[in-house]
């Protein structure tokens, strides 16, 4: 089982990988960033799948704090880089 | 090691040295900082794979929740025309030529450091490991962070302060107009910072005996902070309050260091009765502060005079 676990997390790992083209050509900047957080869904996974394989329980911590601050990236990518070119915020 | 380990090591390894070498040739800025971001996380998976769990938990807590956002709020403020560096990867101005020098004579130095240790030197695990039951914690790592090199760990809060206190000094921004956060993000403030003060002090608690500790802890709740203020911009300014809690951590542990000489003691040796009671204290402490600190160096500060009255 635990064998699965790993072959699982190589998979995933794999896979997620592929989301890097996606980064790499865009073609807007939007694709990148939601590319990036994919990458952060499927390395909470990795974590999680590790944690088992390993026996390791504290390897879900790091899940849970990847997986609790992933979106403050997006949000800072919605709220500050958003207006560039449009609307300027600053005065 | 199974063949399936070694796949996932493998195609880690490669995947951060192609995240690195694109991220440094890249002209484009904002793809590099993403490419940063990732290679980030895949960085946190291989501190997992080389069984370093706390680094492992730093880097996610750290570079998910505050360096991210910061690089991010960096490429901002270099607006459209900085967003491409045509200079890059590698055409040599003096900044750079004599920032490389620098770090070329640090590694020289590190390098000649590990080659003038004795052979056959064993390293101080075996010590570190034989003091454990007298540091009061059970997790190695906060043992000797916070026990046997405690020196180093006060310095490191000092480092923290003073680099506050460059950025009040050169940073300066206009205040940005507070447009409406709109429902969604609003909700999702409301869901996710409760979870970060909670887990914050999870991790905090969990550093006596587990992977934690009061730079992951802090990094997280930094990371809420950095959330509400994207959110609702609000202005830390160099209130005295501000100064005080940003200093709190330091002063609880020097305040410790010196009551121990008082008491008959040497600076910061914790007599190991009260270990673990000590170093809960003085990381409940720290974290308050490195949380304000990392928040501090997000928010900046603000142009206009003292900055508490709105323009």
């Amino acid at each position: 089982m635990t064998g699965f676990m790993m072959f699982m997390a190589a998979t995933v790992l794999a896979s997620v990988a592929l989301g890097l083209c996606r980064v790499l050509l865009g073609p807007t900047r939007a694709d990148a960033m939601l590319a990036a957080q994919l990458l952060g869904t499927g390395a909470v996974a990795v974590l999680l799948l590790l944690s088992h394989a390993t026996a390791r329980s504290h390897l879900a911590d790091v899940a849970l704090v990847v997986a609790l601050l992933a979106s403050v990236v997006s949000v800072a990518f919605v709220r500050r880089l958003k207006p560039v070119g449009g609307h300027n915020g600053g005065a | 090691m199974t063949a399936d380990a070694a796949a996932l090591d493998i195609l880690l390894a490669v995947l951060l040295v192609f995240l690195v070498w694109r991220l440094l040739t890249l002209s484009d800025l904002f793809k590099a900082t993403i490419l940063f971001i990732v290679f980030g996380l895949l960085l946190s998976l291989a501190w997992v794979r080389l069984r370093a769990p706390d680094v492992a938990l730093a880097e996610a807590a750290i570079g998910s929740g505050v360096t991210g956002a910061l690089v991010l709020d960096a490429l901002r403020r270099l607006g459209a025309h900085g967003a491409v560096d045509e200079a890059r990867p590698l055409r040599l101005n003096l900044a750079r030529l004599s920032g490389g020098l620098l770090v070329a004579c640090l590694g020289a130095i590190l390098l000649w450091s590990v080659l003038s240790l004795p052979a056959g030197w064993r390293g101080l695990s075996a010590e570190a490991m034989a003091a454990m039951p007298h540091s009061g914690v059970t997790n190695p790592v906060t043992a000797s962070l916070l026990n046997f090199r405690s020196h180093d760990t006060l310095l490191e809060i000092a480092v923290l302060m003073l680099a506050v206190l460059g950025v009040w000094t050169l940073d300066a921004e206009p205040k940005p107009s507070a447009e409406p956060a709109g429902p969604i993000l609003d909700l999702l403030v409301r869901i996710l910072l409760p979870l970060m003060v909670v887990v914050a002090g999870y991790l905090l608690w969990a550093g006596g005996h587990a992977p934690g500790g009061a730079f992951q802890g802090a990094a997280v709740l930094a990371a809420g902070g950095i959330l509400l203020h994207l959110a609702r911009p609000f202005y830390l300014g160099n209130h005295v309050i501000i100064r005080l809690v940003i200093g709190f951590g330091f002063a609880v542990f020097l305040a410790i260091g010196v009551m121990l000489v008082v008491g008959g003691g040497r600076f910061l040796e914790f007599p190991s009765r009260h270990a673990g009671t000590l170093i809960l204290v003085v990381e409940a402490a720290a974290t308050i502060s490195i949380a304000l600190i990392l928040l501090a160096l997000f928010v900046g500060n603000v142009r206009e005079g003292a900055g508490r009255d709105a323009p």
